[in-house]
């Protein structure tokens, strides 16, 4: 289990990583354009949240991957997930063509990448669970 | 032989550059080049079309700033897509592509529900102007540069539409929306650079 554990925080430590890398790479209003064609969010707001989340992705991959305060970051995933996983279904029951913005551009929402953040959610939601069985808060974790 | 071929394709890359030429709008030499793809039959083009491309031609594209191309990319799901796109590019031929476009999305609901594609755009053209489109859109020539757009799209790996990309000093950025205010704001960054 304690191996199971470190494997799954390591991974979804690289899973956010990998998004916030690829999102770093293009520019913020590219983003920003992906958040609002979801039509959810006001401008402003779209743009602030352009601007600050791939470094939230960051400071969570980092986080995760190195078990760090892991109760708070694995709950703290779950939450960004459940999130993005609501936001898509939304988008794919309203029939909404759009770039789901998850890893960079070019990514449209459909099937498969709701399977995917839903694979992902689910695998967050039971790390969340272990680490807080486990009780760790901000010391390294060990697991 | 070699040389009717190669005279064939030479013929027909002048003409296909000729056709975006005439589905384009501001010059060509313009720092910023934005490639449209999209489908007369769609809802969200027809919302890209209304909201975003006019504001963009007036402020960027008129303005010697961006260079705008228009290409067809009708989507085989829609049954009248196809229709559409070769009646626009026979339009662009006398002249009136923005016009053609314009009514199409306009009346997108109507004409895709009953399939009156040539009504709806000869109602905006003269008489001898619906002539000329009419007996354009029956050369192969028309169908073959909506093919060639197709064709174009395939190749720019385009999945959906509508799709924007922009490419600026040799760098392209698919643009993932359709808000205009953001747009603008990164075509002015990219202009500031």
């Amino acid at each position: 289990m304690r191996y199971f554990l470190i494997v799954l925080r390591v991974a979804l430590g690289v899973v956010f990583l990998y998004a916030a890398y690829m999102k770093l790479r293009e520019p913020w209003l590219m983003f920003a354009m992906s958040i609002d064609a979801y039509q959810i969010l006001p401008e402003w707001a779209a743009l602030t949240l352009g601007r600050i989340l791939p470094w939230l992705e960051l400071a969570l991959g980092l986080l995760l991957a190195t078990g760090f305060g892991l109760r708070y970051s694995a709950a703290s995933a779950s939450i960004m997930l459940a999130g993005f996983f609501a936001v898509m279904v939304r988008a794919y029951v309203m029939g909404m063509k759009i770039d789901c913005a998850c890893f960079g551009l070019g990514d449209v929402i459909g099937p498969r990448t709701l399977v995917r953040d839903g694979v992902l959610l689910v695998l967050s939601v039971g790390l969340t669970i272990l680490a807080m069985r486990n009780g760790r808060g901000f010391e390294t974790s060990q697991v | 032989m070699r040389k009717i071929v190669a005279g064939l394709v030479m013929s027909l890359a002048v003409l296909g550059a000729w056709g975006a030429e005439m589905r384009s709008r501001g010059v060509s030499t313009a720092p910023i080049l934005i490639d449209v793809y999209s489908d007369f039959q769609c809802p969200a083009c027809k919302v890209l079309h209304e909201n975003t491309l006019g504001q963009l031609a007036y402020d960027y594209a008129d303005k010697g700033k961006v260079y705008l191309v228009h290409h067809e990319f009708p989507l085989p799901m829609h049954a009248h897509a196809m229709e559409a796109a070769c009646y626009a590019c026979a339009a662009s031929r006398v002249g009136k592509y923005q016009q053609v476009s314009d009514v199409l999305f306009h009346s997108q609901e109507i004409w895709a529900a009953n399939g009156k594609v040539d009504e709806t755009v000869c109602s905006i053209l003269t008489p001898g102007e619906a002539k000329k489109v009419r007996a354009l859109v029956k050369d192969p020539a028309i169908a073959a540069e909506v093919q060639k757009d197709i064709q174009a799209g395939k190749t720019a790996q385009i999945n959906q539409t509508p799709t924007m990309i922009l490419t600026y000093r040799g760098k392209q950025y698919r643009i993932p929306g359709a808000n205009y205010d953001i747009l603008r704001r990164f075509i002015d960054q990219l202009l500031a650079n």
